[in-house]
């Protein structure tokens, strides 16, 4: 993390100024009121309909643009707030150790043993429900943002790979991406899932005559990664400085041994009618409970010098605990940031960093934590907004699983999702399955030999970034994958280009596209290269220009980078 | 000076013997080792490969005492965890000495040590200047950034900077430097295996990252008059619109990708090639794929034009913070082979003295074991270095003292405080790369700070 500011640390002087221009408040950024605002006075352009498309949602569809330029803006993300939460389903308990009959047998992939196999303990089923919901539900902003928050509040298949462990996992974070996130921080910490991931599950307080200490794990990420990072923060995001120009840490291992022994005394919650003892059977349906007799007992040291007293209970440590991370100034810009790079670009600037970390202090009715006012503030900020943006380093790659969806989603795909969680394995980032907690990329990435603050790139290699184009090849030139039969009501993956087809001059073909692809900023050197190709193609196949002019938009760089 | 007590409380080694472990001594080559590098001059190639543990390795399971006082202290302490000193296989030094043992899951990497292919380097680690431990807790020296946390120690180890964020790595400033010696190279002076990597970023050196199994490339492409204008107008448009960064630099991810695609695959997919029959008998695994994958590039190096090669493979989950004794083996069991394999393939295309592999990880783990039965973030680690010209069957540097909060530790729980600098064990490496004194100071740039700057392990 110490990389992440670095290129966007600044001088006393200009940090005044983004000071002064956050004004103390932060527009945008009130709570939803209890009725609809009116429609916008003034109807947004289809361009900067399509960018806060881009950025709210799993891809953009016309009938959204025409829907969205009509009620405005702030109507829409109510409407958002309001919908349904997806959830996974068809996901229930099984035990840690799959039983025999039902293992992966590579002889024979496709019998009952390993078909039990792939849907019980490997995420098949999870990460195709994944692209499911992105494809087609509602409730496009909330899983949006449950997507980013999987990727901060990192849980991996590596090691949650029973499906129902990580289905109740991200049904968490769905139901808890707009509400508030002390919330959000206490649903993570207590869920068995990331016990598991994190060993807070099944620690237990010192043991002298064992010579053995509580697991540091939990106690030390929670601060690193979930709220605060490892500097003390200026509210627009920089790195606050020492007298002798070095950042300041926010901890050191004394607190990483407080919170350490805070998070003692939890275990699973007890299987379905058993008695629940110390320590349950892995079980990752429901909450961790508690052992007082396995909580450190002594004093706790915490973030900011405070020190919790000798003898609670092991909920009331952790709710005092999870209250001083909540409270420590670093959460809103070290939280917002990372939304911001997930939603709308990788290199935001102080100042609208400060606006976010503002309003994630106050939602303008006194609440801090407010994460649907924190999303609201980040989307109709001014710096996301307009037709274009002027910054040469503004937006972010599309990741795959973003990439992939906004493709399919944009031209009015259809799929099961097994292709596309193969395909986004293919392009490095298989869903829900990162190396390690610090997710696929980390947010400090920069761009070789640059300043450029670029976390997708994290993941765009050779191999991946073709692993990109090939994907563009079979759905688009190999009009995509036939149904599995292996799958329950697989419908494999197409996208019907048959209304493009029907579009016989190149011209308008690609103005098409560039509507519907890149909300019309494609360049005139783009669409003239694109319709040399064109004049190449057949003119007897009928879907010879489409699939030829969506292929080399979509392969495009102008395409992959969302501005 | 306690912890140059230590050295000689082992009893076995005089003075001369003890500058020799810290590498201040000439070299101790032996005649098979001056004979090897003469064989692998003939072209002059050098490779370096780079086994990143990521996680943080406990090197503390992994060179163990087998000497009676020193397995006890160790034992004690590690108590649940510990490994049976019946077990640990014998690390022989020169002159009969026997200290420590390896992990009971790495034969391998005791019979390369046995023929003098294998070195370990004590308590190696991120340093800002030497420290020592009343430094440490007077806390008026610098100390490296952000101790304990993986992200920013993996970054240290591969940047070879400790007191600040730097976006180069070391053996990407190394490839930048020697640049001039693969002029006529068709690749990228880096390769990795493990994805896009700090370690071989240079600021004017990138890596190529190849898959870790099979080839790479761009399907959908036939002789039609048809694709080869679509493919046209594909890399057409990887030339325009460059103003905005991000843009431009997807477009030059495919672009490099399909140069060199074009041409590694053909060697990727060879199934014929010297260094596969090596690695025919093992299981394969994601880490034998990567380091067949580097084998067969090496093999392979003079038709690319390359003289000088930085390799990085990786191995992930070496955070063993529960059930460390099953999750070390596991991973172990799945290393140990494979670097046999390749230190074979290596000698089987005479290459073995030509190519030198390292290990690098985030930080070793605490010597007190956690409730959990596994190890938290440590610091100083022991690291191992492969290959035909290393100076082989030596333990480089001093071994700490296995007590808590005893004069190694930086606290109570057994974190080694480092007593080589990752720069020093860099240097090292760089040096027998073919980096002369000015670009060893452009690599490493804190190296003068410590002394010697460089050990004599290759």
């Amino acid at each position: 993390m110490a990389a992440r500011n670095a290129g966007i640390r600044i001088s006393g002087a200009a940090l005044l100024l983004a000071l002064a221009a956050c004004g103390g408040g932060g527009s945008g950024g009130s709570s939803p009121p209890a009725t609809p605002p009116p429609p916008a006075a003034v109807q947004p352009t289809a361009a900067d309909t399509a960018r806060l498309l881009e950025q709210a949602t799993f891809g953009v569809t016309q009938t959204d643009v025409v829907h969205v330029q009509n009620e405005g803006f702030a109507a829409y993300l109510t409407e958002q707030l309001a919908a349904p939460a997806s959830q996974y389903t068809g996901f229930s308990y099984t035990p840690h150790t799959a039983p025999v009959g039902c293992q992966t047998d590579p002889a024979t992939p496709t019998d009952a043993s390993s078909l039990c196999a792939r849907d019980n303990y490997s995420l098949f089923q999870v990460q195709r429900q994944f692209f499911q919901h992105a494809l087609g539900n509602p409730d496009q902003l909330r899983q949006r943002v449950a997507f980013a928050l999987s990727q901060i509040f990192v849980v991996s298949g590596i090691e949650i790979y029973e499906a129902y462990g990580m289905a109740d996992y991200q049904n968490m974070l769905l139901n808890d991406a707009l509400g508030n996130y002390r919330t959000l921080l206490q649903d993570v910490t207590l869920s068995p899932v990331m016990g598991h991931y994190l060993d807070m599950v099944d620690n237990d307080k010192y043991n002298a005559a064992a010579g053995t200490s509580p697991n540091e794990n939990y106690g030390r990420e929670i601060q690193q990664l979930f709220s605060i990072g490892l500097y003390q923060l200026n509210p627009d995001g920089t790195q606050q400085l020492d007298s002798s120009g070095a950042p300041i840490p926010t901890y050191d291992q004394d607190v990483v041994e407080g919170f350490s022994s805070v998070f003692t005394g939890w275990t699973y919650p007890p299987l379905s009618g058993a008695t629940s003892h110390w320590t349950n059977p892995t079980n990752y349906d429901g909450v961790m409970v508690s052992f007082a007799d396995h909580h450190e007992p002594g004093t706790k040291l915490l973030l900011n010098g405070v020190t919790l007293p000798a003898g609670q209970t092991p909920a009331q440590d952790l709710q005092m605990a999870l209250d001083n991370i909540f409270n420590h100034p670093n959460v809103g810009p070290f939280i917002g940031t990372q939304l911001i790079q997930h939603l709308v670009t990788s290199n935001p600037s102080p100042a609208y960093v400060a606006r976010i970390s503002a309003v994630f202090a106050d939602n303008g009715h006194g609440v801090r934590g407010d994460l649907s006012a924190v999303v609201q503030a980040i989307l109709t900020d001014t710096e996301a907004r307009g037709d274009a943006p002027s910054a040469a380093n503004f937006g972010h790659l599309r990741e795959p699983a973003l990439f992939i969806a906004g493709m399919m989603r944009s031209l009015g795909g259809q799929s099961d999702g097994v292709l596309l969680r193969s395909a986004a394995s293919a392009m490095a980032q298989p869903v829900f399955t990162p190396q390690t907690v610090f997710n696929f990329y980390p947010p400090s990435f920069v761009l070789p030999g640059t300043q450029t603050f670029a976390p997708e790139f994290g993941i765009d290699d050779a191999a991946s970034a073709l692993a990109r184009e090939n994907f563009v090849n079979t759905v688009i030139m190999k009009g995509g994958a036939a149904a599995d039969p292996t799958v329950t009501g697989s419908t494999g993956t197409s996208i019907d280009l048959s209304s493009l087809a029907a579009i016989t001059d190149p011209t308008g073909l690609i103005a098409q596209l560039n509507q519907t692809l890149m909300h019309g900023s494609l360049s005139l050197g783009a669409s003239l290269a694109i319709q040399g190709a064109l004049t190449a193609q057949s003119a007897t196949d009928p879907l010879a220009a489409a699939r030829t002019a969506s292929y080399l938009i979509l392969t495009s760089g102008q395409y992959q980078v969302e501005r | 000076m306690q912890r140059r007590d230590f050295l000689f409380h082992t009893g076995a080694l005089a003075g001369s013997a003890a500058l020799g472990q810290l590498g201040i001594l000439a070299s101790r080559a032996g005649a098979a080792d001056a004979a090897a590098a003469d064989a692998a001059a003939a072209d002059g190639y050098k490779a370096l490969v780079c086994i990143f543990l990521y996680g943080g390795n406990d090197s503390n399971n992994m060179i163990v005492p087998v000497d009676a006082a020193g397995y006890s202290a160790y034992a004690q302490i590690r108590s649940s965890i510990a490994l049976p000193q019946s077990q640990l296989l014998p690390l022989q030094e020169p002159a009969g000495v026997l200290r420590y043992g390896l992990h009971p899951s790495l034969p391998g990497l005791q019979g390369l040590w046995n023929a003098g292919n294998l070195a370990v380097v004590a308590n190696v680690g991120t340093l800002v200047q030497p420290l020592t431990k009343a430094q440490y807790l007077l806390g008026t020296t610098q100390k490296p950034a952000t101790l304990f946390s993986h992200i920013d120690q993996q970054h240290e180890w591969q940047a070879a900077i400790s007191d600040k964020s730097s976006n180069t790595g070391w053996g990407g400033r190394l490839s930048d430097q020697l640049n001039s010696l693969n002029a006529g190279a068709n690749v990228p002076p880096m390769i990795s295996t493990g994805g896009n990597n700090l370690f071989v970023t240079g600021a004017a050196s990138q890596a190529l990252v190849i898959p870790v199994s099979g080839s790479f490339g761009l399907s959908g492409f036939s002789n039609s008059a048809a694709d080869a204008a679509r493919r046209s107008a594909l890399v057409q448009l990887l030339s325009l619109d460059r103003g905005a960064d991000l843009t431009a630099a997807a477009q030059d991810v495919v672009t490099e990708a399909l140069s060199s695609s074009a041409t590694l695959n053909p060697i990727l997919t060879a199934i014929n090639s010297t260094v596969s029959q090596a690695f025919s008998a093992l299981a394969t695994t994601n880490f034998s794929q990567q380091m067949l994958a580097i084998a067969k590039v090496i093999e392979a190096h003079s038709s690319l034009g390359a003289q000088r090669q930085v390799f990085l493979a990786t191995i992930g989950s070496f955070d063993t913070h529960t059930n460390q004794v099953n999750r070390q083996q596991t991973l172990f069991q799945q290393m140990d082979p494979v670097l046999a394999a390749f230190q074979s393939a290596m000698a089987a295309i005479g290459a073995a003295a030509n190519v030198t592999t390292f290990t690098l990880s985030d930080f070793s783990r605490t010597l007190q074991a956690n409730t959990g039965g596994g190890t938290d973030h440590a610091w100083g680690s022991h690291h191992m270095v492969m290959g035909g010209a290393v100076h082989g069957g030596q333990i480089y540097g001093m071994m700490p003292d296995l007590a808590l909060g005893g004069p190694d530790d930086a606290g109570g729980e057994g974190r080694w405080i480092p007593t080589i600098a990752v720069d020093q064990y860099a240097a090292t490496l760089a040096s027998w790369f073919g980096a002369d004194a000015t670009a060893l100071a452009a690599v490493l740039p804190n190296l003068a700070a410590f002394s010697p700057s460089t050990l004599s392990f290759v």
